[in-house]
């Protein structure tokens, strides 16, 4: 395959309302199929990096590009971003009072298909993803993630990953603020959303741990510092971050 | 103040004459024409409120509605086929929900009526208001005007001089309607006037729910609508009232409603206001027994240049009393709408409960939402508070639902419609719940919102 699903280039980002500067140029490359995680310190970037991608109004993109299949996503909507199968499973997922489980993932359903679903039909993917999940059905009549516990609302998220199933899912921090088991699950809904589409889905993991990457085992890891990409390797870099710290990274970003 | 408002003004059709062949015409009793009579004399005595009292401070009555341009509705015949109702109102009564009877007016007249065999043979009545005054004039003269009469301002007046038609609906002692009611009032006619007056008397222990449906087409000049309703429930009733608003443009709309829950008895009221170029709703609960609760719910959508005003009242006369008031309002365009809202308790209503919140979702530039919320406590041991707020939609909301593919427009209707669930939830019935969703939905996207 010769280009890259995602070709992100020398990105320079900025708060759109005061002009900070976030991201500093960022390269990354992520092929179709491939995993990749990226790590990095708090306030490094990552998120918004992801927001970027999905077409955040908050932030404005100063220089360098995203390009998506080849071609540049800065124009599109976040709309028209999603429907064209860039998926963000939300650090901090939004509530959404008033609205159900059941509604919100028909209507985003729907806008990715030119015929409505059937309700029937609807219901019956709705309740086997959610079964994968561990999710209760009686959730789905629950506002979006309106109370939900913070392992509830992630699990929401890969509930709304495995309902779209996108060609790019970024995941930012979806392990964070989870119990050991609901790590368990939430991985193995990932990794199973994952292996139903092989080649066809790509995965840009965020997170601070190695630990969801014991059971999602990364093609590359990239790891963030002030807004770059400073280093890229393969899942060993993950563990020597473990191992040094983020204090290490630096210094060979220095080096 | 000089003497010469009621020389100057011009009243048009809403003549003492009228009142009198009104009366004439439907052959009523003494007392009635007396009634009549009197909110003939309040009416043209009053003047036309200008902007100096507060509660017509935000809403210029004078500049929104002129008397003199007005007529009277006409009469209407009775139909006996669904075919023969304009095709809209049809419509609308089609995609009702299931109901145990329902009632038609159109301008002057009730057209048609119907009250299903279990409700009927239980004794509950449900007819005209001018049929029951002919039927059951005791139980009609016990309560008519008694809530919502002549001494409630010029407007009551004036609907208790001209009203027609009407809506009556008795619920016998321990008697429980499970299915709703309805009852559609529909204006046909430009420039006319449609004085609807609805009467609920619950019994005790009686349990009943009504939905008012108000309804036109658009018109090219302004045209009328002045009700009056009135609910009272007795010892541990349980009635909700439904108000559904979808007047058309053109249409000025001035209700005023007056509840009366007893002993231990709940009303549930929900007003629902979409239509209509201005609305002016004053809505009142006199919690005047022990144990008695309200809750009050509203919500309503103003785009383009529509004006609508709710003025409520919370008036806890006896102790132990409860009412909890929940108004939500969206406004686009140079939409504007106005709340002003009211808990007194009296220096006896010890141990009162009573809530007020209004909560505003400002869309456009040009909307306005003016909200006054109030307290007047002269108890002590009392739990009382208000809320007001008026926000933008969450654009973070907006980003997460565009995320997964929602286009911008279908995302702020969802995020709407969830907005005024926190409303809607709290009515029990699930068919009219639905029948309300479907409603604003029709309004939000008839609505051209641009980003
Ligand atoms: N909308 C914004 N307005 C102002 N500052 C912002 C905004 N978004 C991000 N920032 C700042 O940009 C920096 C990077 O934030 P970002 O959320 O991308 O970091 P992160 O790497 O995801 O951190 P964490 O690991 O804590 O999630 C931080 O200093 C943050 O405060
Ligand atoms: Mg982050």
């Amino acid at each position: 395959m010769a280009e890259p699903l995602v070709k992100i280039v020398d990105l320079h980002a900025e708060v759109a309302e005061d002009g900070t500067e976030i991201l500093r140029g960022v390269n990354l490359e992520v092929k179709e199929g491939e995993i990749h995680a990226i790590m990095g310190p708090n306030g490094s970037g990552k998120s918004t990096l992801a927001k970027v991608i999905s077409g955040h109004p908050a932030y404005e993109v100063t220089e360098g590009d995203v390009l998506f299949r080849g071609e540049s996503i800065l124009d599109m909507e976040p709309d028209d971003r999603a429907r064209a199968g860039i998926f963000l499973a939300f650090q901090y997922p939004v509530e959404i009072p008033g609205v159900s489980i059941a509604n919100f993932l028909r209507t985003s359903l729907n806008s990715h298909r030119d015929e409505d679903i059937d309700i029937f039909d609807f219901q019956d993917l709705l309740i086997s993803k959610m079964e994968m999940l561990g999710m209760d059905p009686a959730f789905a009549e629950r506002s979006v993630n309106d109370g939900f516990s913070g392992g509830e609302k992630k699990r929401n998220e890969i509930l709304q990953l495995a309902m779209l199933e996108p060609t790019l899912a970024v995941m930012d921090e979806t392990d964070s603020g989870l119990d050991i088991d609901a790590l368990k699950i939430v991985s193995a809904g990932i990794n199973q959303v994952k292996q139903e589409h092989q080649n066809d889905m790509s995965v840009l993991l965020i997170t601070h741990y190695q630990r969801m990457l014991n059971y999602i085992t990364p093609d590359f890891v990239h790891v963030m510092l002030a807004g770059r990409v400073v280093r890229s390797g393969g899942p060993e870099l993950a563990l020597a971050l473990e191992e040094k710290g983020y204090e290490w990274a630096k210094e060979l970003s220095l080096a | 103040m000089t003497d010469s408002a009621d020389v100057l003004e011009d009243v048009g059709a809403f003549t003492a004459d009228q009142v009198e062949i009104l009366s004439t015409q439907r052959v009523e009793p003494e007392w009635l024409r007396t009634q009549r009579k009197e909110g003939y004399r309040v009416f043209a005595e009053t003047p036309m409120p200008d902007t100096r009292p507060e509660e017509w401070r935000y809403t210029p009555i004078r500049e929104l509605l002129d008397l003199g341009s007005l007529r009277l509705s006409g009469e209407r015949p009775a139909i006996t086929d669904a075919d023969q109702l304009p095709a809209e109102l049809s419509r609308l009564i089609g995609a009702g929900g299931e109901s145990a009877g329902q009632i038609v007016q159109v301008g002057a007249s009730v057209v048609q009526r119907e009250l299903s065999e279990e409700p009927t043979s239980q004794g509950v009545i449900f007819t005209s208001l001018e049929q029951a005054v002919r039927e059951h004039p005791e139980l009609v003269q016990r309560h008519l005007a008694t809530a919502a009469g002549p001494g409630e301002g010029k407007f009551a007046a004036q609907n208790t001089a001209f009203w027609t038609g009407g809506t009556f609906l008795y619920v016998p002692a321990h008697v429980r309607v499970a299915l709703p009611i309805r009852s559609f009032r529909w204006i046909d006619e430009v420039s006319s006037s449609l004085f609807g007056r609805t009467l609920v008397v619950a019994e005790e222990f009686a349990e009943v729910a009504l939905v008012d449906e108000l309804a036109s087409g658009d018109f090219h000049a302004p045209t009328y609508s002045n009700g009056a309703t009135e609910i009272v429930a007795g010892e541990g009733a349980k009635v909700t009232y439904v108000a559904l608003q979808r007047f058309g443009r053109g249409v000025r709309h001035l209700t005023t409603d007056r509840l009366v829950p007893g002993r231990d008895a709940q009303i549930t009221t929900v007003y629902v206001a979409l239509g209509s170029d201005v609305t002016r709703a004053d809505i009142q609960c006199s919690l005047q027994a022990p144990g008695a609760h309200a809750d009050m719910l509203g919500l309503y959508i103003a785009e383009g240049t529509q004006h609508l005003d709710h003025e409520t009242l919370q008036d806890h006369i006896a102790p132990h009393a409860s009412s909890n008031l929940l108004f939500k309002g969206a406004l686009m365009d140079k939409g504007r709408s106005v709340f002003r809202g009211l808990i007194r308790v009296h220096p006896k209503a010890q141990r009162t409960n009573a809530y007020q919140t209004n909560r505003n979702l400002i869309l456009s530039p040009g909307a306005r939402a003016d909200s006054l919320p109030n307290l007047e406590i002269a108890a002590d041991d009392v739990r009382c508070s208000h809320a007001a707020t008026a926000g933008q939609l969450d654009e973070e909301e907006l980003f997460y639902l565009q995320s997964r593919g929602i286009r911008y427009i279908e995302a702020m209707r969802l995020v709407i419609s969830g907005f005024f669930g926190e409303v809607l939830e709290q009515l029990e019935l699930d068919g009219v719940r639905q029948e309300l969703i479907r409603a604003i939905e029709a309004k939000l996207y008839a609505t051209r919102q641009e980003r």
